[in-house]
């Protein structure tokens, strides 16, 4: 199941992709991206680059002032009787989950389908301490019982035919287990529907939290959302820092933009609105009422002010259906709960550039994902910066390069835009070089630049053009008048600098 | 006190990653960050919108130009559904109607929305109003209360809706207006559906397998 990974070898992974996987990715993309482009069509091409211009304002704002509005969020649900928590990283998360388990005597959980809970592994906490813990999403439980990973980020078990699906029901469930997708779905149905109705506790994840109500968001087709935050007696939301929103016209843009990239419905079957625990006002809900609030990395990607934008991400998938890589390996091959291009953007932050330096590469940056998303997250350019910082390591604050590498590309720079000092040069270098020449190839250069030389040779300052250009054609492109002229007019003005620096540095002391 | 503090270093690492302090100003949502809403059609043409888009996505729809057809109605889909037992929303407009009396004269057993869950989630059918509905979207609003609890909605496999155009709304923006400070409220858009096996998509996952919406005058 999904551990934290302390290395994640795209290279090899991809390896040993099953041949079945691109074949059943692509189905899956190709339908959700036919039936975008059909509601896109509709909406109008137009109005929908307006709404994505909203969503991507939308979002910016919220991360922009992400301290007020998790603030505000917090004081709303408080309000409305929920109880919220702060989590740095994965364990203080699931020791919260863990200790209200705990205090009500859960021992068996039903889930709603929640990134945030499968990055901080919590399903495996939870069994270990003795709690049951199943997934209610369809897809999301057949993977659950196969013991694998989830392959697309909205159907889960894409990767896995009727026929598979009916010998894993029978195996793990016992009876008769038809290869039908009507019949298997019904199986799953009367099985977790006894759960539900069973359960101590129900888990889910949050699509968006809105700041000016504390109201948490649930967006499912199946119903089993509803259940979890409906029928169990405790109700814990966990949910990235990153999913807050202003307020309800926010919700307005987002929820238009979410389906429609995700699966290409209009709207999904269910959105439910949560404020807090059952109200005095309501028959139904739980008692209790738990927002999580994860950071586990976050507020690391906040700090880079190019990749912050990754945290816009609204979860659709959309990126994954277009992406090229992504369709031939599907999603396993990222290693972790997040695949496609925001799976590359989004692990190596998460866990590091050292843990998933290949995601970054696992890309042909064809541009699609950034055109795609509905938030419009610059995804190529992200994927362009965390290349570099897999090189060139994570402080992403200070300069990358060092002084002394500055310092040269500076004076080059300066050398040349300024014709005489470039003259100059053109002059000094071959004499200069000459220790160091091996024929053509300067083999090895002093430090810094030697991480260059380390691995290859740098080619030898050739003469200068114009001296060439009068050798092959035996005509001077430069009279000689003209250049004793410009060798005389160096030499003064190089002794003019040197006699004013050393005038100026006389005058300072004074 | 440790999530106190987690709940400080956390807010600390948001406000210096954005070079913000406590007391730093929220600027205005730009304006570019909201769309306008659409405009609505006249009424005809939203109640038609509205049982075109449920019908797209399995559901089924029916007008009623009287409130005594209603038993019609009711008996067709008892017999069609083999209803054995119902439950339903305790709200003035259902008793107005004579719902309860209705089914109960078909013959139909009538299970309290109070009941338990176990019980409720017995009943062949649920029967509910709907405070709003989206034509754009097929989209029924639901709001939980006293007299109109979650379940009914959820658990029977059967879900029946009686709505009035007076609830049709042009956008989720005026839904929004309306509802955001009434506590939980849902989004109901055609019966629980699923594609997670081979993207074949099968109704009736967790909730109902029918969703039938009777528009009355």
């Amino acid at each position: 199941m999904a551990h934290t990974p302390t290395h994640i070898d795209f290279r090899a992974n991809v390896q040993h992709v099953p041949p079945q996987m691109p074949p059943s990715v692509q189905k899956a993309t190709a339908k959700f991206l036919g039936n975008r482009a059909g509601l896109v069509d509709l909406y109008g091409p137009d109005n929908w680059e307006v709404l994505r211009e909203a969503g991507h304002e939308i979002r910016l704002h919220a991360i922009h002032h992400l301290d007020h509005y998790l603030t505000q969020l917090e004081e709303q649900v408080t309000q409305a009787g929920g109880h919220v928590h702060w989590a740095r990283d994965a364990t203080a998360a699931r020791s919260i989950v863990l200790q209200i388990a705990r205090e009500h005597n859960v021992k068996r959980v039903v889930k709603a389908k929640s990134m945030a809970s499968e990055e901080i592994n919590l399903n495996h906490a939870l069994e270990e301490a003795g709690i049951q813990t199943l997934e209610t999403d369809l897809g999301e439980y057949i993977v659950q019982l196969a013991g694998e990973m989830p392959s697309h980020i909205i159907v889960p078990a894409v990767h896995l035919t009727k026929e598979g699906i009916a010998d894993l029901f029978h195996d793990k469930l016992g009876g008769d287990a038809p290869a039908e997708p009507t019949a298997l779905t019904a199986i799953a149905r009367a099985r977790l529907r006894e759960e539900f109705l069973a359960a101590d506790m129900g888990l889910s994840g949050a699509n968006f939290m809105v700041a000016e109500t504390g109201t948490i968001v649930l967006v499912t087709n199946e119903g089993n959302g509803r259940m979890c935050t409906t029928l169990p007696p405790v109700h814990v939301a966990i949910a990235g820092i990153d999913k807050v929103v202003p307020d309800m016209p926010s919700l307005s843009v987002l929820l238009k933009l979410l389906a429609r990239s995700a699966t290409g419905q209009k709207i999904s079957t269910y959105t439910s609105f949560i404020h807090g625990p059952r109200q005095s006002t309501e028959e139904n809900g739980p008692q209790e009422f738990h927002l999580i609030l994860l950071d586990n990395g976050r507020t690391r990607i906040l700090k880079d002010e190019v990749a912050r934008e990754t945290m816009l991400c609204i979860r659709c998938g959309a990126c994954l259906n277009v992406c090229p890589v992504y369709n031939h390996v599907g999603g396993h091959a990222y290693g972790w709960v997040y695949s496609g291009p925001i799976g590359s953007i989004l692990s190596p932050q998460l866990l590091g550039t050292a843990v998933a330096a290949d995601l970054p590469f696992a890309s042909s940056l064809c541009g699609a994902c950034g055109d795609v998303c509905p938030v419009k997250i610059p995804l190529p350019k992200i994927l362009l910066h965390l290349r570099q910082r897999v090189v060139e390591g994570d402080q992403v604050e200070a300069a990358t390069a060092s002084p002394v590498i500055q310092a040269g590309v500076s004076a080059g720079t300066l050398a040349l835009g300024t014709p005489w000092l470039y003259q100059l040069g053109t002059l000094l270098l071959p004499l200069v070089q000459k220790p160091l020449q091996r024929g053509a190839w300067l083999p090895n250069l002093p430090p810094p630049i030697n991480r260059w030389t380390m691995v290859r040779p740098f080619p030898a300052f050739g003469a200068d053009f114009r001296a060439w250009w009068n050798k092959r054609t035996g005509k001077p492109l430069t009279p000689k008048w003209l250049r004793n002229a410009a060798l005389i007019a160096i030499t003064i003005e190089v002794g003019l600098a040197i006699a004013w620096l050393l005038t100026r540095k006389r005058g300072d002391k004074k | 006190m440790m999530a106190n503090t987690a709940r400080e270093e956390m807010l600390d690492k948001v406000r210096a990653a954005l070079k913000r302090t406590a007391d730093s100003s929220v600027a205005p949502i730009p304006a570019t960050a909201r769309i306008a809403p659409r405009t609505a059609g006249n009424a005809e043409a939203e109640l038609a919108s509205l049982f075109s888009e449920i019908e797209k996505l399995g559901g089924q729809t029916q007008r009623l130009e009287n409130k005594a057809d209603l038993e019609a109605a009711l008996r067709e889909l008892v017999a069609t559904e083999s209803i054995k037992k119902a439950t339903l929303w305790q709200t003035a407009e259902l008793k107005a109607w004579g719902v309860e009396d209705a089914l109960r004269s078909i013959g139909v057993g009538i299970i309290s929305p109070y009941a338990s869950n176990r019980e409720v989630a017995e009943c062949d059918l649920g029967v509910t109003g709907a405070d709003f509905a989206l034509p754009e979207t097929g989209t029924l609003v639901l709001r939980s209360s006293i007299e109109q609890p979650r379940t009914v909605s959820l658990l029977p496999r059967v879900h029946l809706a009686l709505i009035r155009p007076v609830c049709l709304r042009a956008d989720l923006h005026q839904v929004f207006e309306e509802a955001k400070h009434a506590g939980y409220f849902v989004f109901v858009t055609g019966p629980s559906r699923t594609a997670d096996i081979e993207l074949t998509v099968t109704v009736g996952v967790h909730g109902p397998k029918t969703l039938c919406v009777i528009a009355l005058p």
